[in-house]
């Protein structure tokens, strides 16, 4: 689970973004494999600046709202948190202020699992994707739609820098109902 | 004017001089066109790296010496068939092979990675029959699971029957040896026997080809071979002497050793001239073997690499300071070196002193230090006897000398057969058997570079990484500058979750030669630690491009792939790495992994199989052969072969998890519950071991117990996917069983 660092959250649901990048050691980056594409997009700014790495190169859209990023996986996948880097500061009126994620087997079912409120967020914007049960720590899904519904002072493009998602690690012994943790078991659990 | 050109030629080669050495060559080639001539110019461009010049120039020549060196640079331009037709020629089908044990053993090596393992064994045998002290062609026979008795009574006459035809020869060139030397190098008399010569071939082969398959098993010879030499030169007490070779050079040369080092007494000045001794012999052989003998010694890529570095940097303080016996190590150092170069006695005291800045070449200079010690031992007991008055001995001793010769043939045979054994049982993977006669070497021979990495490996193999972390460690401190093995120790470090440990012998290993597989393997271990497992890839691949013969570094590529969930490549990894090493167990274990993951039962139990039959030593692959046949409902196998992993290692606690579970699973919860009680105690801050109990007693209905176990559980933070896993059980403990979907 993403520990949110404080300032982050004022109001339930209203995220303004952190410096850094605060994700735990048992998850990793999920959409390596997965294909990325988007709504509309200004020449130059497409959707590979989404994924390079590189904050100060950005996503914009150029089209209607609700501007889409759409996410697909080869595989079902468990998904705990999805984190996008935003910049109120330089970006402005093209920062989206109100997100909607989506998941779904693809275009046709793609169904509400989260709705994100920003305000001038500047830095990484962590969402975790769990619900309140614990059942529900992961989402289980094959596709992921992060919707840019709104943006502030009303923008009607918007720009995003990057965004990550990320899962939970497989256990490296395979067949296990449960990880292993203390050193004693770990030294033991593989060959190398 | 030819002769003087060969001689500068020669010199040069010598003193490393590689680019003048080969425009000299090529001004003589031009001018006394001759085969001999075309033989050297391929030398010098062998030694300077350029196999394919050489591989160019000797197309097509007839002579035995050329059709050596043709497949020398064939075999390392990896053209292994023509390499294989230089040496064997179809059309001449008994044409001797040339230059004895050395093509035998080159032979071998080709046989061996073009996969026709009975030809290869059979070269490797013929090595040893010429030449019983060519250590290379025993270990690939280990490697190829054929060694046996070889070091033994019959080898032992062989070699004397060498030496004792090298004196007499020697004693005929002793007076022409002892005019000429202090002059000129291009000395006259070449008639040693033609065995004397394979055997400088075998020595120096023996160091350079066991280069090239750079395999973990490869040449790791003992580093440190000084001081555990200069008391072997001392343990014979009437140390055979072959015929003393002249004093008198000897002598002035000694002193000028002296100067240059600053001796540590009578020791390192005898072994320093001891040295000279028996370059000087091999000076007086026709330039066709000087010339061999360099080109060996430089053959290897990765060697001259490391040579022309640690030339330059390494100082006589570096060499003292390695073991007790610091000098010693150095003048032992020196004596690798020196024969090597085989350099005549003129430029002694230069070449001595650019010699005395090599060091750590780990592997060269225990080949060289174990031959010499039967060629040299002789000529050190010479120095203190007086050495101006050598001469006069020299004849009325030769009889004396062969007595003297007897035993100390014999006590080298006997090291080579103690150490020849060792290494045997640990390629059959007995490593307990290995151990114990690892131990009966002596301390000094025990505490070389070599041996140490061999004894840490055998508990590697055992599963007993603790000590193995120290017996490398001990190797490290030993000789700092060892490179075969580290990858082992990296990985023993990444088992132990020695981050600290494992991120500094990464750094050193790169620092001290940044084109070893080995070191790239350490760095790749590191970043697999962290779970960066695509950095960990690209490292891991950077090995396997500077030595694709390192089944290991294959293999590694092939765990990182599966943790990247690609499987495709990771069993095309794992293939690899078998195509190099078919006993490469790891590679087996590998492929059973990718299977049980992949839910292909059968395959993964075949595998596991196969890797267990190569290693049954170790737990590891007990307990995932165990799994198995869980997966494959074969329970009572199952269990069978997990009480033999917790018998094989009492500390391994995975095994009685994995038995737990399965005797869950068989709804045997009672002796289940026992297993993990026994657990709790030995590692009590396992969460696996909490969440497993609760989910037994949620199984028994004994909801109490559950609930607190399963709080354990999640006290002890457990990753998130166990978290909601127990998590959500807690939540369903009330519900009945066939509610129950997952847990």
């Amino acid at each position: 689970m993403a520990t949110e660092s404080d300032g982050e959250e004022d109001t339930a649901g209203k995220l303004t973004g952190s410096r850094h990048l605060d994700v735990d050691d048992d998850l990793r980056e999920m959409a390596k494999k997965a294909a990325w594409s988007v709504s509309s997009c200004k020449p130059g700014n497409g959707v590979l600046a989404l994924r390079d790495d590189n904050l100060d190169t950005y996503w914009q859209s150029d089209g209607a709202q609700p501007h889409l990023v759409n996410i697909q996986f080869q595989k079902k996948v468990k998904l705990q948190l999805l984190v996008l880097y935003v910049d109120f500061n330089v970006d402005e009126s093209y920062t989206p202020s109100k997100i909607s994620i989506r998941a779904g087997d693809g275009f046709h079912n793609l169904k509400e699992i989260k709705t994100v409120e920003l305000v001038k967020p500047v830095g990484w914007v962590h969402i975790p994707l769990s619900g309140t049960d614990p059942r529900e720590t992961f989402i289980h899904t094959f596709m992921l739609q992060l919707a840019v519904l709104s943006n502030h002072l009303n923008g009607r493009d918007t720009h995003v820098r990057q965004i990550k998602i990320y899962g939970p690690r497989p256990n490296p012994v395979p067949h296990q109902p449960f990880h292993f943790i203390s050193k004693e078991f770990i030294t033991y659990s593989t060959l190398r | 004017m030819e002769t003087l050109m060969v001689d500068r030629v020669q010199s040069s080669l010598r003193l490393f001089m590689n680019r003048n050495a080969i425009f000299l060559c090529e001004r003589l080639c031009a001018e006394f066109p001759s085969e001999l001539n075309l033989q050297l110019l391929a030398t010098c461009y062998l030694r300077n790296n350029q196999a394919y010049c050489a591989y160019h120039i000797l197309k097509g020549s007839k002579m035995p010496q050329s059709r050596y060196l043709f497949a020398m640079s064939c075999f390392q331009m990896n053209l292994l068939r023509e390499a294989e037709a230089a040496l064997c020629p179809a059309n001449e089908p008994n044409a001797e092979v040339p230059n004895g044990a050395a093509g035998h053993y080159l032979l071998g090596l080709i046989y061996r990675y073009t996969g026709r393992r009975t030809c290869a064994v059979d070269h490797f045998v013929q090595a040893l029959g010429i030449d019983p002290l060519l250590w290379a062609a025993y270990e690939e026979l280990c490697i190829l699971e054929e060694a046996s008795e070889y070091f033994n009574d019959a080898a032992a006459f062989r070699v004397q029957q060498q030496q004792l035809s090298e004196s007499s020869s020697q004693n005929l060139t002793i007076g022409t040896e002892y005019q000429s030397l202090p002059s000129s190098m291009a000395l006259g008399s070449g008639d040693t026997s033609p065995r004397h010569s394979k055997q400088l071939h075998a020595n120096n082969t023996r160091e350079t080809l066991s280069h090239p398959h750079g395999t973990v098993m490869a040449a790791g010879h003992p580093t440190i071979s000084g001081p555990s030499n200069i008391s072997q030169y001392y343990t014979p007490p009437a140390v055979a002497q072959l015929s003393g070779v002249a004093p008198p050079p000897l002598c002035r040369n000694a002193h000028l050793y002296l100067n240059a080092i600053g001796g540590d007494g009578s020791t390192k000045s005898n072994v320093n001239a001891a040295i000279q001794a028996p370059r000087r012999k091999f000076v007086d052989e026709g330039k066709l073997r000087k010339v061999s003998g360099r080109l060996f010694s430089d053959s290897g890529p990765r060697r001259s690499t490391r040579l022309s570095g640690e030339a330059a940097a390494n100082t006589n303080s570096n060499a003292s300071q390695l073991g007790g016996n610091g000098t010693n190590h150095s003048s032992a150092k020196y004596l690798g070196g020196l024969y090597s170069s085989s350099s005549s006695s003129k430029t002694n005291s230069t070449v001595l002193r650019s010699v005395t800045l090599r060091r750590g070449q780990p592997w060269a200079n225990e080949n060289f230090d174990e031959d010499n010690t039967v060629t040299t031992s002789s000529s050190m007991s010479a120095l203190p006897d007086g050495k101006c008055l050598e001469q006069d001995k020299m004849g009325c001793g030769i009889l004396a000398h062969d007595s003297r010769l007897t035993s100390g043939i014999r006590e080298f045979l006997g090291l080579l057969r103690t150490l020849g054994e060792g290494y045997r049982l640990s390629c059959l993977y007995r490593s307990q058997e290995a151990l114990e006669v690892y131990l009966r070497l002596s301390q000094h021979q025990f505490n070389t570079g070599w041996v140490l990495s061999q004894v840490g490996k055998a508990h590697f193999e055992l599963v007993d990484y603790f000590e193995a972390d120290r017996f490398f460690d001990l190797a490290r401190r030993v000789s700092p500058y060892t490179l075969e093995g580290m990858d082992i120790y990296s990985t023993v470090l990444y088992h132990l979750k020695e981050e600290m440990k494992l991120s500094y012998l990464a750094q050193e290993l790169i620092s001290v030669d940044r084109l070893s597989p080995q070191a790239w393997c350490a760095m790749g271990n590191c970043y697999g630690r962290q779970n960066d497992h695509e950095t960990a890839l690209k490292n891991f691949q950077r090995a396997v491009h500077l030595d694709p013969r390192f089944a290991y570094a294959h293999t590694l590529c092939g765990h990182e792939y599966v943790a990247l969930e690609d499987f495709e490549n990771g069993i095309k990894c794992y293939q690899s790495s078998l195509q190099v090493d078919e006993r490469h167990y790891n590679a087996w274990y590998g492929l059973g992994i990718v299977y049980l993951r992949q839910e292909k039962f059968e395959f993964a139990e075949h595998h596991f199989r196969k890797a267990f039959h190569i290693n049954p030593r170790s737990s590891v692959l007990m307990c995932y052969l165990g799994m198995a046949l869980h997966s494959l409902k074969r329970d009572e196998d199952a269990l069978e072969v997990m009480e033999k992993a917790i018998s094989a290692d009492k500390k391994n606690p995975l095994p009685v998890y994995q038995k737990a579970n399965i005797l869950s699973s068989l709804e045997r919860f009672d002796e289940a519950l026992k297993e993990l009680e026994q657990l709790k105690e030995c590692a009590p801050r396992e969460s696996s071991v909490y969440a497993l109990m609760g989910k037994i007693y949620k199984r028994l209905n004994m909801h109490e117990k559950a609930m607190f176990y399963f709080g354990l559980a999640l006290d002890l933070k457990p990753p998130a996917a166990d978290v909601a896993t127990i998590k959500s059980a807690m939540e369903k403990l009330y519900l009945p069983d066939e509610l129950e979907d997952t847990l």
